[in-house]
């Protein structure tokens, strides 16, 4: 396998609050190969959104604070770099497009400007206005966005959510960065919507030879575009498999959970399995498994220690001691 | 846009005939016989009746408006018994001063105001922001005529570093009247000097009259910077890897001048008000001087005079602001 396109070892990320000191990622490690699209899925407040924006610097410290942990990206450790190094990397070698396209574009500048300023801020400048803005025009029609000419003088607010998701799209992909993290690009649209913003994606992606990391609470839409899933929960990562092994083969209980609390289309919705319970208070986290308390497996030995993640085979690694070798082996 | 301006001159009319209605109540309940006093002192009875009848002050008070609502709109402001002149012609010379002031000093609080809120904003919670709070609080708490008293007597009579009051040294010839504001025709006649002379006259009375406005300007848009910086498509322009300097004083800034050109507005108001005790203080001759000398000596039209004129800058201001609303959000254009 070569070497990962971007690799996050050990990463730990506390906030300071009023109330205390919030843990919010605890020891995530997590590799994204060249060409690969992987899925980061887990429920609302699981820290998969932050971990990516802490990554390349995009959480405000203070509050944030990351107490240990490497990020490698082009050779470089980015936890290491000043805010003008990684502000060289952002936009140009990585690319973000986020959940709500309502309130991440500017609603005081027009489309075109806010298009233009992100490419010559991606070229560092070395890029005419001119030719800058033949190239937001061209990735404009490149995300299929009806009249380019027209919505390129248009303010954000004249555009429905679809229209702009491509525009951010458009933004994101013109320097045709190495790769994109997608942080839930559908969640905030319509359901048609969202099929369609999701193929325009996958097209993308295809196009270009991305690398993503399209995060998701849905596992649906991991499924239609991702080729590695790795969960979720209160901070760490649970589980981490090839697409196909999590929805036929999943291991970690709160990935079973996961998979039960999606209907199915055929079968009359009855009775939709959820998980009993709610995410661990983080500001004093457990010191065994986190998800042991909401677990119907769970036995003495889960609140012990916190599980490592474990190697099963074919790239399948799953926290969680009901795997360990004895376990199995007894 | 011209809807706009139309409609909202339109309003204005409305309102100031509100204000003078107002107005002219409150002179008339207010104690002090007009009459009486443009008798003069040794006026018999007789005399005195006779002026009344001769001003109109002896018909219903509904009647008496209606009469002076006309003459406002042919242009006659009435007499001013203190000065014996037509007010018209007393505005002539004494709001231009006035409006020097205040545009001079709300000036002032924008061009300060504004950059030092940003900076507090982009320096939240350090040094630089804990420096500009305690600056802000301080001019939100201070009187202005209080103020302007400290300052004439620091740094005028202790210091001498500005002339006490007034409008230019008593030996230098004032330049040819053009727009009556001074700084203004020393520039059109090309006296440098005078020029000189008319700024460090008009600092410290606009510095007195400006303070408060400064530092609530810099409040709100501190505030407003705050909130934007945290706003998704700052995250996202950072996530493009555009740069601090761009992302602060145009990404965040055109956003949060919104709300401050609405404190700018209401403040531009109190300026107008503030005029009367600041130019008392620094002797500066404006109809804030004029009215305070009027309203001592009951004298009635030409404190309508200025409540009307005060009240037509307010109401321009105000309008000026939703116009550059307008020019700054889309969404507001597209509601005009």
């Amino acid at each position: 396998m070569s070497d990962p396109i971007l690799s996050i070892r050990d990463m730990r990320l506390e906030f300071d609050t009023f109330d205390g000191v919030y843990k919010a990622i605890d020891g995530v490690s997590l590799n994204v190969a060249p060409g690969e699209a992987l899925g980061l899925v887990g429920e609302t407040g699981c820290g998969k959104s932050v971990l990516t924006r802490a990554a390349f610097g995009l959480v405000p410290s203070p509050p944030a604070r990351i107490t240990s942990g490497e990020v490698l990206f082009g050779g470089r450790d980015l936890l290491s770099l000043r805010e003008k190094q990684l502000r060289s990397i952002r936009g140009a070698q990585v690319a973000m497009i986020f959940q709500d396209p309502m309130t991440y574009l500017n609603p005081v500048f027009k489309v075109g400007t806010q298009l233009v300023d992100a490419i010559i801020a991606q070229q560092k400048g070395a890029i005419a206005r001119r030719a800058a803005r033949d190239l937001a025009l061209e990735m404009l029609d490149k995300v299929h966005l009806p009249n380019p000419q027209r919505q390129f003088d248009s303010y954000p607010h004249e555009l429905s959510g679809g229209m702009r998701q491509r525009v951010l799209i458009a933004m994101a992909l013109a320097a045709k960065p190495k790769l994109l993290i997608a942080d839930e690009p559908t969640t905030a649209l319509d359901v048609t919507v969202q099929a369609q913003i999701l193929d325009l994606i996958a097209e993308l992606v295809s196009e270009l030879g991305l690398s993503v990391i399209m995060i998701s609470h849905d596992l649906g839409v991991v499924a239609q575009v991702c080729n590695r899933v790795a969960v979720m929960y209160a901070g760490q990562i649970v589980e981490d498999a090839p697409v196909a092994d999590i929805f036929d083969n999943p291991k970690h209980p709160y990935t079973l959970g996961l998979l039960k609390a999606i209907p199915h289309p055929l079968r009359p919705v009855e009775h939709l399995a959820g998980i009993p319970g709610s995410l661990p208070n983080l500001y004093t986290p457990p010191t065994g498994c986190r998800f042991a308390d909401r677990c119907s497996h769970a036995v003495p030995v889960c609140t012990d220690g916190k599980p490592p993640l474990m190697d099963l085979g074919a790239g399948h690694r799953v926290a969680c001691t009901l795997y360990r070798k004895e376990h199995v082996d007894a | 846009m011209l809807k706009l301006i139309y409609r909202r001159l339109l309003m204005m009319v409305v309102m100031l005939l509100g204000l003078l209605a107002i107005m002219f109540v409150v002179a008339n309940v207010a104690p002090g016989d007009p009459a009486r006093l443009a008798a003069g002192p040794d006026a018999t009875r007789d005399m005195v009746e006779t002026i009344r009848v001769e001003r109109g002050l002896d018909k219903p008070l509904p009647q008496r408006f209606v009469i002076y609502l006309g003459s406002v709109v042919t242009g006659d402001l009435g007499t001013s018994i203190h000065t014996g002149r037509a007010v018209l012609h007393d505005l002539a010379i004494y709001f231009p001063a006035t409006l020097e002031l205040v545009l001079f000093s709300i000036g002032l609080a924008i061009v300060l105001g504004i950059p030092l809120g940003v900076i507090a904003a982009v320096n939240h919670n350090q040094l630089a922001d804990h420096i500009i709070r305690i600056f802000a609080v301080s001019g939100v708490a201070m009187p202005m005529f209080w103020l302007g008293l400290m300052l004439q007597w620091y740094l005028a009579l202790e210091l001498n570093w500005f002339p006490l009051g007034g409008q230019l040294d008593l030996m230098s010839d004032p330049p040819t009247r053009i727009t009556g504001m001074l700084t203004v025709d020393a520039l059109l006649t090309g006296n440098f000097a005078i020029f000189l002379g008319a700024v460090a006259h008009l600092f410290l009375p606009a510095l007195s009259l400006s303070f408060p406005a400064l530092a609530s300007i810099i409040r709100v848009n501190r505030a407003e910077m705050l909130e934007t910086l945290n706003r998704d498509y700052i995250t996202n322009a950072r996530a493009q890897g555009i740069g601090p300097l761009r992302i602060v004083a145009a990404y965040a800034l055109k956003n949060a001048l919104l709300p401050t050109l609405a404190m700018i507005g209401l403040r531009f108001g109190w300026m107008l008000g503030g005029t009367v005790l600041v130019e008392g203080v620094f002797d500066w001759p404006g109809v804030g001087l004029y009215a305070a000398k009027a309203a001592i000596s009951s004298d009635f039209e030409p404190i309508m005079a200025v409540t009307l004129v005060l009240g037509a800058s307010f109401m321009l201001a105000n309008l000026l602001i939703d116009l550059t609303y307008a020019a700054l959000d889309p969404r507001v254009r597209a509601q005009v």
